[in-house]
């Protein structure tokens, strides 16, 4: 379709203690793929997804093309992870649930991430949902978590695929427009 | 100075991009363009974004670079995956130029000493991983499982008892809505190995031969509708978990068979003659009484022997005394979470007598959706009795004893109801008379009218 569609770049960062299954989403979202071997991520590597085209009001249609960011070592903040941080519009701060402490560890994570990026919106995950045998909603801790820095909770499993690209799209929706 | 600045870079393999104030891209170096993969000559690429993604959103700090309003951007450790599919470490320095309104990249390839950090920090992480794993097994059981009466502790110390022998067979038992799937679960998860497969089938779900070709797998053309192999339940779960739901349905051929796989631990699909063997657990489940179910015929006696090694009840809701109300402070926690509504803080004294008094014939499961009804319509900080919609109670048993026509012992009836009451107590009197709807005193009395005491 000629003059139709614009597509915009947005840069989305995933926030998370080691292992929590940063890679993994990323991997089932992109590629729709998991693995159950562990490796761990160093630095920053990005990857990118296109999604559905959405309507932006007045017809027009629009189209986000997602920089995804996986980030390592957030048990430090300085400026390397300043600058990794810098320009998001969004973030997935992802817990494991079979580890409580991954999500009180959030808040720190995420302060610095918002000292960086203030208007940037965070969805928070649970993830490893295939492991919890207990199929309620998000630990108690995450969701407290989550009500601190106003966003909403989320459960996935990479594993499984569930909720996935649920939450991403989620993500997506709550992006500043422009 | 250049001829030597220009010699160092060569020799530690840096190489140099430099680009324009808008970011458009003016050279790149030989050294970059083989870090890259770019061709020898021309980029594909117009700007340094489009080269290095990593510095979207980091125009303005670039910016500043040329600037002179900032020294350096340093971006390290920024994953590549060259033309082989392996992993490069490359670290990225953003320098302002020699000339005006021109930028330097330097990009190292720092692979080397990545894949060294890779190394140990995964040791690091696996190490501490290993250690949650055990943790979290053990904290599972008493998350999952909730409750302090002896029944439940009962329960809670046979599966951690279990979850140490993965390979035996496990029989749960317990009337419907007693957790016995979630039991499973708990099982399954504090025994395997996190990757391990849970699958579970419920035996009265499909006919026959149906259930024998999932449950065994089958080869192609081994009846009509085989049009290609697949591999049943049993093998596909692995190292892992089958519980096989609502075993009593299961009918008597397919009992033996699976008496012989659980004896055997191998299988043979459909149409093959090649045995595979099966390695996962299995639990068998089911809400019938199994020992009936063999007196009447329906159930074969060896397979019930077999299973009934290592065998769980899951005890009924009303055996649990008190644990009702942990249970349903749990579960209103739970609930105040998903619908949001934090401001509701437990139950007022009616309430909980209410939820004691009920004899919960739907067990957790009622006590769930109960709960769950509640939370939804509650506007107060505390659920109170009229709140709590409960399934017609069967507070009064008179309907399900009846006299048989031979007569019966009224006194032996007694006793017996007396001894089960203190049973279920744990030999606790008061409670034992509650459920007997006696007073603690005339309960001491007719002890000792029947020498009970
Ligand atoms: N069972 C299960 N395992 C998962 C899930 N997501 C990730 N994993 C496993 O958890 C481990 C860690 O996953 P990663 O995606 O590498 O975690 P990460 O957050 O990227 O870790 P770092 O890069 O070290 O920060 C891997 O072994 C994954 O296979 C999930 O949803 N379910
Ligand atoms: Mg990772």
């Amino acid at each position: 379709m000629d003059g139709g569609i614009c597509v915009e770049k947005k840069k989305i960062c995933l926030l998370g203690a080691f292992a929590v299954g940063k890679t993994s989403l990323i991997q089932r979202f992109v590629n729709d793929r998991f693995g159950d071997k562990y490796l761990t991520t160093i630095g920053v590597d990005i990857s990118q997804k296109l999604l559905a085209p959405f309507d932006s009001g007045n017809g027009r249609m629009c189209q986000y093309h997602l920089l995804i960011w996986d980030i390592a070592g957030m048990d430090r903040f300085d400026k390397v992870v300043e600058s990794y941080y810098r320009g998001a519009a969004g973030a997935l701060a992802v817990a494991d649930l079979t580890r409580e402490n991954t999500a009180s560890g959030l808040t720190r994570i995420c302060r610095n991430f918002r000292t960086v990026c203030p208007t940037a919106g965070i969805l928070f995950i649970g993830n490893k949902a295939d492991l919890h045998p207990l199929k309620g909603p998000v630990s108690a801790v995450l969701e407290q978590v989550a009500e601190s820095f106003g966003g909403q909770c989320r459960v996935t499993s990479a594993k499984t695929g569930a909720g996935v690209a649920e939450a991403f799209q989620l993500l997506a929706e709550t992006l500043e427009k422009g | 100075m250049q001829a030597a600045l220009s010699c160092l870079l060569a020799f530690k393999r840096i190489g140099i991009i430099r680009f324009a104030r808008d970011l458009g891209l003016v050279d790149v170096d030989a050294q970059a363009r083989r870090m890259l993969d770019l061709p020898a000559a021309g980029v594909g690429a117009e700007s340094l974004p489009d080269l290095f993604p990593e510095l979207i959103g980091n125009e303005a700090s670039v910016r500043n670079v040329l600037a002179g309003k900032r020294t350096a951007l340093h971006l390290e450790y920024v994953n590549r995956r060259d033309r082989q599919g392996e992993l490069r470490f490359l670290d990225l320095l953003v320098l302002a130029g020699e000339r005006k309104n021109e930028g330097l990249l330097a990009v190292e390839d720092v692979s080397g000493k990545g894949r060294m950090l890779q190394e140990l920090t995964q040791q690091r992480h696996e190490l501490l991983l290993y250690r949650n794993a055990v943790h979290f097994r053990e904290h599972l059981i008493s998350e999952a499982i909730l409750g302090r009466s002896p029944a439940i502790e009962k329960v809670r110390r046979m599966i951690r008892k279990i979850s140490r022998v993965p390979s035996a067979t496990v029989l749960l038992s317990g009337e419907s809505g007693t957790g016995k799937n979630l039991a499973a679960r708990v099982i399954h998860h504090s025994s395997m190995p996190a990757e391990a497969p849970f699958v579970e089938i419920n035996c009265a779900a499909l006919p026959d031969n149906l259930m024998e070709a999932e449950l065994f797998g089958y080869e192609k053309g081994a009846f009509t509708n085989a049009l290609s192999a697949r591999a049943g339940l049993l093998q596909e779960a692995g190292n892992g978990t089958v519980l096989l739901d609502e075993i009593g349905e299961l009918t008597v051929p397919l009992q033996a068979k699976l008496l012989s796989v659980l004896e055997e631990r191998k299988v043979r699909r459909l149409g093959s003659n090649r045995e595979v063997e099966i390695r996962a657990r299995i639990i068998a489940a089911t809400n019938r009484d199994l020992e009936r179910e063999v007196s009447a015929g329906r159930f074969r006696q060896d397979l019930f022997y077999r299973l009934h090694v290592v065998a769980v009840r899951m005890p009924a809701l009303r055996e649990m005394d008190q644990d009702v109300l942990q249970i349903a402070e749990h579960l209103l926690k739970v609930f105040a979470i998903e619908f949001k509504k934090k401001s509701v803080r437990g139950f007022t004294p009616a309430a909980q007598k209410r939820l004691l008094n009920h004899s919960w014939p739907g067990n957790v499961r009622e006590l769930r959706n109960c709960i769950e009804r509640a939370m939804i319509f509650t506007e107060s900080q505390r659920i109170d009795a009229d709140e709590l919609t409960l399934l017609a109670s069967r507070r009064n048993p008179a309907r399900s004893l009846e006299i048989p026509p031979e007569g019966l012992d009224l006194e032996a009836v007694e006793r017996q109801l007396i001894e089960a009451a203190l049973q279920r107590s744990g030999r606790n009197k008061s409670r034992a008379a509650q459920l007997l709807g006696l007073s603690r005193d005339t309960l001491r009395y007719r002890l000792k009218k029947y020498g009970m005491g």
